[in-house]
């Protein structure tokens, strides 16, 4: 118990890792919509979680933000709209499956070899451990004010860019979703 | 103290669902989300290194990044709805429209 206690940084990470893909198994192998949307929510809350244990704090609250409180009920107003429940899926694997499963297993595979051989071979360099300090942040400095730091001093470009990336989508979204006849 | 190793290998699990889940399901909410699911992959990874480097880079990049699957997910419904009005049902297999 105290070991747990000790480690409890590592264990609350592999915890809501874990979580993340089993909320990731539900979203892909459920065959209603909704219970999909379900397991999608649980999985970002979970990486959320992750975030957190991470020490990046304002990242993690706005995952919950973004995706939890936008992304998620976007996806259950297009379930609700889209009416799944006149068209009956024949099953949720189709034609293309039986490639590939497969395909994924051997994916699967050549990932594990390769991390056997980096992460966890004999030749494997000893143990990366994050550090527990950030440079931007000092004591009187939080999370947040460190990112905005390096937001705005190193991406500004970009992050102008994908404001206007943003305003194209909405243009771009409601666009596509006017009906034709108006 | 998060070692490097299982942050690595969360991720590329995470990662693995959602290709497969693209590959595999042929809804398309369901290969909408999976795309969500790969960015978010990716973003543990930004994180976990500028936990590393000690720097905050990967985090900003990190944020850019929700906003622009933020962007992705507003067009990619929009063309699912698209879809529906065209078809009827958002089976990716039933999207024929250039075929010869």
């Amino acid at each position: 118990m105290e070991q747990l206690l000790n480690n409890i940084g590592q264990n609350m990470f592999v915890l809501f890792g874990l979580l993340a893909v089993g909320g990731a198994g539900i979203l892909i192998f459920s065959k209603s919509a909704v219970h999909s949307v379900i397991g999608f929510l649980f999985s970002m809350i979970c990486v959320a979680g992750c975030f957190l244990s991470l020490q990046a704090e304002f990242l993690g609250v706005a995952q919950l933000l973004v995706y939890a409180g936008g992304i998620v009920v976007l996806f259950l107003f297009v379930v609700m709209l889209v009416e799944l429940t006149k068209y009956q899926e024949k099953g949720i694997f189709q034609t293309q499956t039986k490639f590939a499963i497969p395909l994924v297993g051997l994916g699967l595979l050549v990932f594990a070899a390769i991390f056997r051989g980096t992460l966890f071979g004999s030749s494997a360099p000893e143990a990366l451990t994050l550090q527990q300090g950030l440079v931007g942040a000092t004591e009187n400095l939080g999370n947040a004010q460190a990112v905005s730091r390096g937001l705005f001093a190193n991406f500004l470009l970009p992050f102008e860019i994908l404001s206007v990336i943003l305003l194209v989508a909405l243009v771009g979204a409601i666009v596509l979703a006017k009906s034709e006849r108006v | 103290m998060v070692s490097m190793n299982a942050v690595l290998l969360i991720s590329f699990l995470l990662w693995m669902v959602g290709v497969a889940g693209v590959l595999i399901r042929r809804n398309a909410l369901v290969i909408l989300m999976c795309v969500e699911l790969m960015l978010n992959a990716a973003n543990l990874n930004l994180i976990a290194f500028a936990r590393l480097s000690g720097t905050v880079h990967g985090q900003a990049f990190a944020l850019l990044v929700m906003g622009f699957a933020a962007a992705e997910v507003a067009v990619g419904l929009a063309l699912v709805v698209a879809l529906y009005r065209k078809k009827g049902n958002i089976q990716v297999d039933e999207i024929n429209l250039l075929k010869g």
